[in-house]
């Protein structure tokens, strides 16, 4: 059976409201990412830093809307939030979380390659990641570095894995009893 | 302020517990009003989707942590109609008759102030209110009790493969007792094995608190309030009784709603929060407190989950997140690693979030992730073992000189596993690594210990001066205060809590209905 756009929407798991052009429109971060939808909280270099990591950590987060997924969910209720970071004990606001922790890793990059992140190849991606994973690196002056890594590790999981796609991706059913409510308005 | 009409009864919480007290007092034909600090819920807003699932959980810190050992309150307590209980597995193991008089027998830890056998009539009501799957026979270890009402959960491939290491080692597995119904049950729809019970069932196939005793609650007249935030419990001019709550709405308003009766149902960390806050000239350290034994003897079970890597497919996809066996070989406590262990076996998985299989290796990233993930999600198994927390003294709550919006002091825990529960763990995570490769995996390893089912803070006991409730839950202080939840609980076991909350509020309920007029007056 071919689904319909909205029905492959509503059907996404991960279907958010975006504000389009003065009206709101029901999005998967995927697709809020093919349509570039505008950021409301993140900068364009925290966009571009927040996709390149989230890549490195997870193959596909920035075209499965990483970036639009967290930039969504920092507009949200705290309690209402979809952020694994929640989990953690982090308190609210998490833009006080992502803002440093991303500046930080970006840092992190120039001092290690002299390169910004999207311009590392996959084996410094991986020195990178190494480098921070486990401890803070020298010189980090942000929220636990290993913190950092399970929040955006888990972030770019969610869009990725954790969707329909993404489980057909591994071959597995979604097998879904309620899907979210909201419908184009 | 605004000031509410007076009701009987002022139920504080949504969950388990509340949902309890609210169905059985409305039923006695008592005026009852619950207050619910989350937001309103119905099972239509649980959306299949682990990342959604986490609206069930608080962002707003109410606790803050000195602990050596996380209580992990974000991950255990609920936000919202249903409270923590509306997110919980069902996994229902009755505490055993040892569990309950562990000094008497072993000199180490507590005694509550009453056997098993004055608890199993509870559990065997609950059980046919409800609706239970199991099997009496084959679960050995079981205490006494009524058969269950239904026939097992689901045994998928994933059980099968496991119960194989069990066998290879001498060790036997049941079938894990578990509140979703197997077959219909009272109009109930059964599970259809999807695997979705961390996000909320909303079919109705799991006993959670808007499937059962909240609608029952409504339908006998219970009216519940979303938003409301309790501070404090108020006492009568003598600070002889308790005569209601004052709380804040979303807007921020105050309201004082009196009652004959309180309950507090807020969870195991609200409810000493609570009682501290209460604070008055007369009970100078709080509440209930005139013991010094509100926050104290806080417990959270050690867990640890053993993985598995296969040849075959295991169907980890299917069946209940609270897993298919039970193994409880290991309950009986022993002096040097004191405490129970049981092994929940073959817990249906997602890709994404805390339980998934992403978070099982943690340490892998890129595409040493994908090509992990795409065998994982074929052919892994998961096993949980949930380990006995003793009851200490030190281990506590206190109020933080952090404050909320409203002003009220955020809870302080302060908790270390004891050196033998620490020994226990290692033991049990080592055991778990003998159990997968003795099933025929070839890769076993296990997770790092989480903590599952907060309890203790307002124990139960016989001595006023070493417990805050008699063994109907009624404050010693207090008598028209009452305490409900897992935080009356003076031993941990190392079984789900949540059967066992069930129970004792059953059990007090009865008790303060059929006493009302002494207990009020």
């Amino acid at each position: 059976m071919t689904l319909s756009r909205r029905e492959f929407v509503k059907q996404s798991g991960l279907a958010l409201s975006f504000a389009v052009a003065g009206t709101t429109k029901l999005l998967s971060p995927a697709d809020a990412y093919a349509e570039g939808i505008a950021f409301s909280v993140l900068s364009d270099e925290e966009v571009n830093n927040i996709n390149a990591i989230c890549s490195i950590l997870v193959p596909g987060a920035k075209e499965a809307g990483v970036a639009h997924f967290i930039d969504h969910q920092l507009n949200a209720d705290p309690n209402d939030s979809l952020l694994v970071l929640k989990y953690f004990g982090f308190p609210p606001p998490y833009l006080d979380f992502y803002r440093p922790v991303v500046s930080a890793i970006a840092k992190l990059s120039q001092s290690m390659f002299d390169k910004n992140l999207s311009d590392l190849d996959e084996k410094e991606g991986r020195k990178l990641v190494e480098s921070f994973r486990d401890a803070n690196p020298e010189g980090w002056q942000a929220p636990p570095a290993p913190l950092a890594y399970h929040a955006l590790r888990n972030d770019a999981v969610d869009v990725v894995y954790g969707t329909p796609e993404g489980f057909e991706k591994l071959g597995v059913p979604y097998m879904e009893h309620i899907l979210p409510p909201e419908g184009w308005s | 302020m605004k000031t509410n009409e007076k009701v009987d009864v002022v139920i504080v919480g949504t969950g388990a517990a509340s949902s309890v007290y609210a169905a059985l007092l409305a039923e006695a034909g008592k005026s009852v009003v619950m207050l619910e600090k989350g937001t309103a819920r119905k099972l239509t807003d649980l959306y299949s989707s682990q990342t959604w699932a986490r609206r069930l959980k608080w962002a707003t810190p109410h606790v803050m942590e000195e602990s050596k050992d996380s209580i992990w309150y974000n991950f255990n307590a609920g936000h919202g109609y249903g409270g923590a209980a509306i997110h919980h597995y069902a996994v229902w193991p009755r505490y055993h008759p040892e569990d309950m008089k562990e000094y008497s027998l072993y000199g180490q830890a507590l005694d509550w102030p009453y056997e098993y056998d004055e608890l199993r009539p509870w559990y065997d009501k609950v059980m046919m209110d409800v609706g239970m799957s199991g099997d009496a026979e084959k679960e050995i270890w079981r205490p006494a009790g009524d058969p269950y009402p239904l026939p097992p959960v689901l045994v998928s491939n994933h059980g099968k493969v496991l119960a194989r290491g069990f066998e290879a080692l001498g060790m036997h597995t049941s079938p894990i007792p578990m509140a979703i119904l197997s077959q219909p049950y009272k109009g109930r729809q059964a599970c259809i094995w999807d695997g979705w019970c961390d996000a909320g069932c909303p079919t109705g196939a799991l006993a959670n608190p808007l499937v059962h005793y909240i609608p029952r609650a409504v339908k006998a007249g219970a009216s519940l309030r979303p938003d409301s935030h309790v501070t404090r419990v108020l006492m009568d001019n003598k600070g002889v009784r308790a005569n209601g709550v004052e709380y804040y709405d979303s807007e921020g308003v105050k309201h004082v709603q009196h009652a004959d009766l309180v309950v507090l149902g807020a969870f195991t960390i609200e409810n000493p929060r609570i009682l501290l806050n209460s604070a008055t000239s007369k009970h100078k350290n709080g509440l209930g407190n005139s013991s010094g034994m509100v926050g104290k003897y806080i417990m959270s079970h050690p867990a640890v989950t053993a993985f598995g890597m296969f040849e075959e497919e295991t169907q980890n996809h299917i069946g209940a997140t609270g897993g298919q066996l039970l193994n409880q070989d290991r309950f009986p406590k022993e002096k040097g690693s004191f405490g129970s262990q049981q092994w929940e076996v073959a817990l249906a998985l997602k890709p994404n979030d805390l339980l998934g299989i992403a978070m099982s290796r943690a340490d892998l990233f890129g595409s040493d992730l994908h090509s992990f993930m795409k065998k994982a999600s074929r052919s892994m198994t998961s096993m949980v073992a949930v380990v006995e927390d003793q009851p200490m003294i030190e281990n506590r709550i206190e109020l933080s000189s952090k404050k909320d919006k409203f002003g009220m002091p955020l809870a302080l825990a302060k908790h270390t596993w004891h050196e033998e529960t620490r020994k226990l763990f290692h033991d049990t995570a080592k055991e778990g690594l003998k159990i997968v490769k003795a099933a025929g995996a070839t890769q076993a390893w296990h997770s790092p210990p989480g903590g599952q089912h907060i309890m203790g803070g307002t124990i139960m006991g016989s001595d006023p001066e070493k417990s805050v409730t008699n063994e109907n839950a009624q404050c010693h202080d207090i008598p028209n205060l009452v305490l409900g939840g897992g935080g009356i609980f003076p031993t941990s076991s190392c079984v789900n809590s949540t059967y066992t909350i069930h129970a004792t509020a059953m059990k007090s309920s009865r008790y303060i209905a059929d006493h009302w007029g002494s207990i009020v007056s």
